[in-house]
């Protein structure tokens, strides 16, 4: 995606999006995000409820006057919820024309993460939370989970969560 | 002609400003002509393509004035155009004299314009129209070229000579998209009044005439466009039409609707050249001879295709029989005086009786004259792209939010500001006042859409064989675009049910003492910021025995239940999926499908339907519509930490119960009385899980909503009203669950997103949830009869 965007994103190795990851921090792990579907990022706002949605799906934000939806990514791990505060952030991902408004504990740092030190995710089959993840990003020590934006979003973990709300 | 209503006018005025700005364009055009064309240097390209833009205009003001059947303004733009048509083929060389002649031609117009502005006629310019095409014509001939004999024809035969023109470009989409547009508004008139004139209803006469020149029309913008069948379709429908006018068709009584068909057929090859196909028709051949059988033997070949000029001095003297057709016309050839003198000099006709033609031909004229000139004012119209326009209704929209955050900014809070607050009112205001005038860009009358009906109501009468009168009223009313797309289907479905459950046969309608021709009313109103289109037939009225047992039949409800419905909860049946009460499917209706359609697409744009029946009376469906998509008024209300707003459309009225009023029926449904009507009372709160402030609904306040039955809505405090633009909830939202009861958003004042409750999808959900927990909606439905 957006190649050639070189004057944007003016970087010292490469100048593109490829293998630039958002870094946020979750529960005691860091996950990484596809650059790419980023649009912006804002602090915690206001969110008005929509009723009969999933838990995960926290309601609708003003945004400059268009409204987006809200996701909480802990929801939708089924990590327990915490009262949101002055870190907590929303990351906008457009996804096909689709605003989506993404609420994490904090955002971190854009990194990059060559293809070559990412791995698959660990194949254990006992956590259908694993759909979300596309590889495991390794920087220096640490590893970074990298999602699945799509997945993360609108990804076949739905059925149950929509279940398991109602 | 009769004297125009308000609407022809509006036509009128319409036109006169369309061809005022033509002519502007013309003017300069044949002026840059003559000095190309008479300089030294030809340029043949540049020659072409001003010649070519001269053309169109002069087109486009006949076609405009055909359709408005200004015959002198037409034929005076027609014989420019043929005289202009052989100076671009090259038989005749452009002489100052033709300039000269072509100025003529537009001052006439100009003259005849502002005629027109005042008095919405041209016949009393019958001698200036006369004079000036006479000139014209005349010019046809003038340098005696090989063919000059063919020019006098006026469009009889199609000029061949156009095949032989240097090849001409395609022409180009921007005026295939006029043609068509144009063909299609000519076909529909003509239709309008060939079903008049299957029917025989009203002054046939007028109405064949009327025809021809429809036909004659299309067929010269067929000529023009270079669509050889079509052209060919056209020019025999317009001659049959010419036999029907002449008494001299063999078969008058089929050749009407024979001609419909036909006239169908060239509708849909228009629409097939508006989406870029060639235009040929397939078959031609077979349907020309059988254009033909109508048509007497002399008229077959050699076919008098004279355009006819009715009700001009002359065809007066004819029609009295004092001349004959012949007489006219040999005074016309050698018309330099009034026709008048030219008839009694030559002897053909006593003064007395050209005296009698001229009286009435004055009163017409002294008519109209009496007549102020009123509206003198210019009205002048520019085409503008809709994604413009949709641009700009956003903007608007996005500017009353920022507006309201900006008027009601927290930051405002407790100061005294004496000139904000003037400024920001007069800001208000402003914006009101803008957003009302985006609204209006974007309405439409419904006149187009009514008149489609009026060919669909004719095709199902001559279908079910029964007699149907269809009364339009309202057509001026004006919708929003988009609503007129969405409800064209449903009035199609209504109109079709009406005519096929709705009236009977002319034999029962004897029998009960009705008249035998059965009145379908069509009609559009403005009614409390809302649009109302009603249908109403006076048939048999809907069968509300029959629509019970059918749901029952069907598990809808229990006998019981059935048996407990108050009529309009009945009526409402009607509107569900797959119910019919038709005991056999005809290819009219009878699958259940329609009135669902009906339902579907106005809750599409947030309206209501309503169905109204008297057994032996008949039925009035009456289909109420917001009168814009976008901005709502709405009502806000509070339950516990929530805001929502409430369509004001749907609140009929607001009160605090005192506990008297107040009944808990046994399984726990709260009802509530109100001057005798008992209503379920929904909580919002319990609806969408919200911690109230009241909890008793003595303490809170009822909203009595109405959206087909009433029913009270439980909130703790109503906040006030307010313009709310709609705004739609992502589709994110929508992929995840039913958004109970919501059909959208707003931004508030203070940037607050605040949902907007769904008044029909509310009273569902509630009847869902009762049905759930047993069948206790039974009793309140048994009390709630007869609230409506």
């Amino acid at each position: 995606m957006a190649e050639d965007d070189d004057e944007l994103w003016d970087d010292d190795e490469e100048d593109t999006q490829k293998d630039k990851y958002l870094i946020f921090h979750l529960a005691g792990e860091d996950y990484g995000l596809d650059i790419a579907y980023v649009t912006e990022i804002i602090g915690i706002q206001k969110i008005t409820e929509v009723p009969d949605m999933p838990e995960f799906i926290k309601g609708v934000i003003n945004l400059r006057g268009k409204v987006i939806p809200v996701m909480d990514v802990r929801e939708r791990f089924g990590l327990a919820p915490v009262g949101y505060n002055e870190r907590t952030c929303i990351i906008v991902v457009d996804m096909q024309d689709m605003a989506v408004g993404i609420v994490v504990d904090q955002v971190q740092e854009v990194l990059d993460i060559p293809e070559a030190s990412i791995e698959l995710p660990p194949a254990t089959g006992k956590n259908d939370r694993s759909e979300y993840v596309s590889g495991m990003g390794k920087v220096g020590e640490d590893v970074k989970i990298l999602l699945d934006c799509q997945c993360l979003l609108s990804g076949k973990g739905d059925e149950e969560d929509v279940a398991g709300s109602g | 002609m009769t004297p125009p209503d308000s609407e022809q006018q509006e036509f009128v005025r319409e036109f006169v400003q369309e061809v005022r700005e033509l002519l502007e364009g013309l003017e300069p055009d044949i002026l840059t002509m003559e000095q190309v064309c008479l300089g030294d240097n030809v340029d043949e390209d540049e020659k072409r393509e001003l010649i070519n833009s001269i053309f169109r205009l002069f087109h486009s003001i006949k076609g405009a004035a055909g359709f408005l059947k200004f015959d002198h303004i037409q034929a005076t733009a027609h014989s420019a155009e043929n005289l202009l048509d052989k100076i671009r083929i090259g038989e005749l060389t452009l002489m100052p004299e033709h300039v000269d002649l072509f100025c003529l031609g537009c001052d006439f117009l100009k003259e005849a314009l502002d005629h027109v502005d005042e008095f919405f006629e041209d016949m009393s310019l019958e001698e200036q129209a006369l004079e000036t095409k006479v000139k014209l014509d005349a010019a046809l001939e003038y340098p005696l070229s090989a063919s000059a004999s063919d020019a006098g024809d006026v469009g009889g035969n199609p000029p061949a000579i156009n095949l032989d023109a240097p090849p001409e470009e395609r022409p180009d989409l921007e005026m295939v998209g006029r043609f068509s547009e144009e063909c299609l508004e000519l076909i529909t008139s003509v239709e309008g009044s060939l079903i008049r004139v299957a029917e025989k209803n009203g002054d046939l006469d007028a109405y064949i005439r009327s025809v021809v020149r429809g036909l004659r029309t299309l067929k010269s913008n067929c000529d023009f466009m270079g669509y050889r069948d079509l052209e060919k379709l056209s020019y025999y429908m317009q001659t049959v039409s010419e036999s029907l006018r002449d008494g001299v068709c063999l078969t008058p009584d089929t050749a009407p609707d024979s001609l419909l068909k036909f006239i169908g057929m060239a509708k849909e090859v228009i629409v097939d050249i508006s989406q870029g196909k060639s235009g040929s028709i397939d078959g031609l051949g077979i349907y020309l001879d059988m254009l033909s059988d109508f048509l007497p033997a002399n008229m077959r070949l050699g076919i008098d295709n004279k355009p006819s000029e009715p009700e001009r001095l002359g065809d007066i003297l004819v029609a009295q029989g004092a001349v004959g057709k012949e007489d006219i016309e040999k005074a016309l050839g050698i018309q330099q005086k009034p026709i008048g003198e030219i008839l009694v000099e030559t002897g053909v006709a006593t003064p007395e009786q050209v005296d009698a033609a001229l009286v009435k031909q004055e009163e017409v004229k002294k008519q109209k004259k009496a007549r102020k000139r009123n509206g003198a004012a210019t009205q002048q119209d520019i085409r503008v792209n809709l994604g413009k326009l949709d641009a700009l209704i956003d903007l608007i929209g996005e500017m009353v939010i920022a507006e309201n955050m900006l008027i009601n900014s927290p930051d405002l809070d407790g100061l005294e500001l004496e000139n904000f607050t003037k400024a920001s009112q007069h800001m208000t205001k402003l914006v009101r006042d803008l957003q009302e005038m985006a609204m209006t860009i974007r309405m439409i009358p419904v006149a187009g859409l009514f008149r489609r009906m009026i060919r669909l109501v004719h095709d199902l009468s001559r279908k079910s064989g029964k007699k149907v009168d269809l009364q339009l009223s309202g057509e001026e009313t004006e919708v929003d675009k988009t609503v007129i797309e969405i409800i064209t289907d449903p009035l199609v479905h209504i109109l079709r049910n009406s005519m096929d459950h709705g009236l009977e046969l002319a034999e029962e309608r004897t029998a009960n003492h009705k008249d035998e021709m059965g009145v379908v009313r069509l009609s559009a109103a403005h009614e409390e910021g809302a649009i109302v289109i009603s249908i109403a037939d006076d048939g048999r009225g809907l069968n509300r025995k029959k629509i019970r047992a059918k749901a029952v039949q069907n598990g809808m409800y229990s006998e019981e239940e059935a048996a407990a419905l108050s009529d309009s909860e009945v009526y409402q049946l009607i509107f569900a999926p797959g119910f019919s009460t038709a005991d056999k499917v005809t290819d009219i209706s009878g699958r259940g499908v329609g009135m669902d359609v009906v339902r579907q697409n106005l809750i599409k744009i947030r309206g209501e339907v309503e169905v109204e029946s008297t057994p032996g009376v008949g039925s009035t469906i009456t289909l109420r519509i917001p009168l814009t998509l976008a901005i709502i008024e709405g009502m806000m209300v509070r339950t516990g930490k929530s805001k929502y707003i409430l369509p004001i459309l749907s609140i009929r009225e607001s009160f605090q119960p005192t506990s008297s009023m107040i009944t808990i029926s046994p399984d726990g449904q709260e009802v509530v009385k109100v001057r005798s009507h008992l209503m379920p009372v929904y909580r919002l709160h319990a609806l969408h899980g919200i911690a109230p402030d009241a909890t008793r609904l003595e303490d809170g306040i009822l909203i009595v909503l109405d959206a087909g039955r009433r029913v009270c809505l439980f909130v703790d405090q109503i906040l006030g009203q307010q313009q709310t633009v709609i705004k739609g909830l992502s589709k994110y939202i929508s992929e995840h669950g039913n958004v109970g009861g919501v059909s959208g958003c707003t931004i508030l004042g203070n940037g607050d997103v605040c949902l907007i409750l769904d008044v029909q999808k509310i009273i569902d959900i509630s009847q869902v949830d009762k049905n759930d927990c047993g069948a206790k909606s039974y009793l309140v439905e048994a009390e709630g009869e007869g609230i409506v």
